[in-house]
């Protein structure tokens, strides 16, 4: 049966062992646990009084659905998208790159590092600098661009009947200028932590895990922090996320896909991404009240016009007309925010500072939410005088991961 | 395309194979050796082919037929695909020395006026490996013996290097006393080449390398600055090789300083593939940015130099490679392929590549991601120790 291998028809449905088989052939440091995914771990069990929770803290990373999404979000982020290598034409190396990002990033959530051999002439396996760090809440999340699926028009991998419902490229949006190196991509992965030194090093890991079959397109990275509970500000100074719903059955119909979509897909969701640079500058020098106007709500509190408070319902009525706000809550359209803020040094051509936010979104139908909002929002949000929108991405991001099975296991088997 | 089609499909035979041949037992090593040295032998069948195009190859050399001439180097070629992995497998050696001849007879063929005099002398030494791999026995050492065999091997051809470098820096040097610009120029790119091959070595003695090879961001004091880029500088940005004497003394002073101590070096298995680490490290990081060149912008010469440097400590290898990490080597093998196939791209002559600086962004990222992950599978060598 071997020799089949090589045959059309048996490219697209190779069993999990076949596919444990051939990549354990390909050695070439995929290092692979056939079952459990479990490799030699160092375990690093400092558990001293001294270190802080935040250090410790773990976020499970096998589940129904995956991590990073409704997590608590933590004060560091980095979104990455890869494009698949060109000499890559075969799903079982696809495969087996997602095993051994599974494998990875099941050990560096739980705040383990992968050891490296006693052969000390071969580069570390583990990069070492967050080595005596814990795990600070990490979460790795992977997603699939709609360019995995379909490029220059070619079914890439025989796997187009398969492709979530909602994923297309992105349409043209009004008020964009988008640099299309830093935009879309095959695959994206988003790393979040406490800690920011524990996010690079996960993702550095992730990169170079992967070079050969994906390779890095882009990396953004942001922060954010507000004290529990309460909404963090961006840099314009605003509460941003405010509408986010937290209840599960408010979160099921707005974040997580259902029956409608091909079941590996299902329990999973959209990530919609911008990256929206902001005229600081400009911000700075406007009016307080006229910010609040552009915005449409109080600075301080983040109550809606004519509210006090900031969770009290928007009174549409009351908002100023094209205020950012006002757009946004008029489509009765929901998504789930989860941005960063981000800071680039300064545009060496003028001096300003290179700021704004990388805007991340979760939903399950960013077709009927995600997409008509920007559209409403890039004609006439008020917000557009001090922005401008320069990247781009919507990547679907399947269900969350078993133990024993890897990132978009049902796609393939 | 259709010989890319069927290395991968090959490949794929052969990593499949690997458990067949790792899981051998002493009499089944036995008896393929028996079978070897019957006519039904894959190594040998393929050998003969290999003859019988290269007679034909041969025959077009004489005629100076171009049309013919590139035919049949591309043939040469699409034959060795087609079983090098079974020579490699049983004979490492031989291996080695066939690619050597192989690959420039291919290079040629792929370009507008192949220069049909390299091309002869290539396949008339082609042809006596091949007399040598049909006579040959499989190559079974010892791990040891294989590991003294390969740092000899590539002692040997790094000094055929700097062997080149002495005799193709002389010539230049005289064109930069004569203060011939154009001349100079012309042989400028030559003794780079063989220069960034056998870097390594140079790096081994102290202040040669820095004398021969620095940059001007590699000097504090610019006064003391010798070697190429000094006179690269001269020759293309101030167009005068006016006060360029000592300098061209100097250089030839030093490359055959650095031929007369090479002679004599010794190295270690270790310090050599780690040498061919560094010769990647050098195309990834100097080369691939423009620095290294940065007057005359023949920056893709160096890096195809760097890259084949590297490619010679991997042939060395293979023997070593073949106990126990086969697969590693198909893969390695693979990659400089395709490598070797992405530069074909920029190649006009055996000494000329595109201006750096009339690649775009997107051609620079792929030749860097092309380097990343032939470097990723290199430092992977290291598991025969």
């Amino acid at each position: 049966m071997d020799h089949d291998l090589d045959t059309p028809e048996q490219k697209k449905g190779y069993s999990r062992r076949e596919m444990l088989k051939m990549t354990a052939l390909a050695g070439g440091g995929i290092a692979l646990g056939a079952s459990g995914l479990g490799t030699a771990l160092e375990l690093f069990g400092h558990k001293t009084s001294e270190q802080s929770a935040k250090t410790t803290a773990t976020i499970p990373f096998f589940g129904k659905h995956q991590a990073g999404v409704t997590t608590a979000h933590q004060s560091y982020g980095y979104l990455a998208a890869f494009d698949i290598d060109p000499s890559v034409h075969d799903v079982a190396k696809i495969m087996a790159l997602f095993i051994s990002w599974t494998r990875l990033a099941s050990t560096l959530t739980q705040g383990k590092r992968e050891a490296n051999s006693s052969n000390t002439q071969l580069p570390p396996n583990d990069t070492n600098e967050a080595r005596d760090l814990g795990a600070a809440s990490l979460t790795i999340t992977f997603g699939l661009g709609h360019s995995f699926f379909i490029k220059n028009g070619k079914d890439r991998f025989g796997l187009s009947d398969k492709m979530p419902r909602q994923l297309t490229p992105m349409p043209k949006i009004a008020h964009e200028s988008l640099d299309p190196a830093i935009s879309n991509g095959d695959l994206c992965v988003q790393v979040c932590a406490d800690i920011q030194q524990v996010a690079f090093h996960a993702l550095r890991n992730l990169i170079k895990e992967a070079l050969g079959t994906a390779n890095i397109r882009w990396m953004e990275s942001g922060f954010l922090n507000a004290p529990k509970g309460k909404t963090a500000r961006n840099l314009f100074g605003f509460k941003d996320g405010t509408a986010n719903v937290t209840r599960a059955a408010d979160q099921d119909k707005i974040i997580w896909t259902g029956a409608d979509e091909p079941k590996w897909m299902r329990d999973g969701t959209y990530l919609g991404y911008r990256k929206i640079k902001m005229n600081i500058e400009t911000w700075d020098r406007d009016s307080y009240s006229d910010q609040e106007q552009v915005f449409g709500r109080k600075k301080d509190s983040g109550a809606a016009f004519g509210q006090s408070h900031e969770h009290e319902p928007v009174i549409m009525s009351k908002q100023p007309a094209n205020s950012h706000v006002r757009l946004a809550h008029g489509t009765g359209k929901q998504i789930y925010r989860r941005a960063y803020s981000y800071t680039n040094g300064i545009q060496t051509t003028t001096g300003n500072l290179d700021a704004g936010l990388l805007f991340i979104s979760f939903q399950n139908k960013p077709q009927d939410s995600f997409i008509p909002l920007l559209r409403v929002l890039g004609r006439s949000d008020a917000l557009n005088e001090y922005t401008d929108h320069i990247a781009t991405g919507l990547f679907a991001v399947p269900s969350g991961i078993r133990k024993n099975e890897y990132f978009a296991q049902h796609l393939f088997e | 395309m259709k010989h890319r089609k069927s290395v991968i499909l090959l490949l794929l035979i052969s990593l499949l194979l690997i458990p067949a041949i790792t899981a051998c037992s002493n009499a089944q090593k036995n008896g393929s050796e028996k079978k070897a040295q019957t006519t039904s032998d894959p190594v040998k069948q393929g050998t003969q082919k290999m003859k019988q195009i290269n007679h034909k190859l041969q025959a077009a050399l004489k005629k100076n037929d171009s049309e013919a001439i590139k035919k049949y180097g591309k043939q040469i070629n699409t034959q060795w695909l087609s079983y090098e992995n079974g020579v490699r497998d049983r004979f490492p050696l031989q291996y080695a020395k066939i690619e050597r001849y192989q690959q420039p007879i291919y290079a040629q063929s792929n370009l507008s006026a192949p220069d049909i005099a390299q091309m002869k002398e290539n396949s008339s030494a082609l042809e006596d490996q091949l007399d040598d791999l049909l006579a040959a026995k499989e190559t079974k050492a010892k791990p040891s013996k294989l590991m003294k065999q390969a740092v000899n091997d590539y002692l040997k051809y790094a000094n055929e290097q700097i062997d080149l470098l002495v005799k193709t820096t002389k010539p230049f040097v005289a064109a930069v006393k004569a203060g011939d610009v154009d001349k100079a120029k012309q042989l400028y790119t030559k003794p780079r080449i063989y220069y960034e091959r056998a870097e390594p070595i140079a790096e081994s003695f102290g202040d040669l390398d820095p004398s021969i090879d620095a940059r001007i961001n590699d000097v504090d004091d610019e006064s003391k600055w010798t070697g190429f880029h000094e006179i690269e500088r001269a020759l293309w940005e101030k167009n005068s090789l006016k006060g360029q004497e000592k300098y061209a003394d100097k250089l030839l002073e030093d490359v055959l300083s650095l031929q007369q101590k090479a002679k004599s070096f010794e190295l270690t298995p270790k310090a050599m593939v780690a040498g061919s680490m560094e010769l990647l490290e050098e195309a990834a990081t100097s080369k691939i940015t423009g620095e290294e060149e940065r007057y005359s912008h023949t920056d893709l010469v160096d890096l195809q130099a760097n890259v084949d440097g590297s490619q010679a400590v991997y042939q060395a290898a293979i023997p070593a490679l073949n106990q126990g990490h086969k697969d590693l080597a198909n893969q390695i093998d693979k990659q400089f392929q395709s490598f070797d196939k992405l530069m074909l791209k920029y190649k006009k002559s055996d000494t000329e590549y595109e201006d750096y600086t009339k690649l775009n962004k997107d051609q620079i990222r792929e030749i860097s991601n092309e380097l990343s992950k032939l470097s990723k599978l290199m430092a992977q060598t290291a598991k025969i120790f």
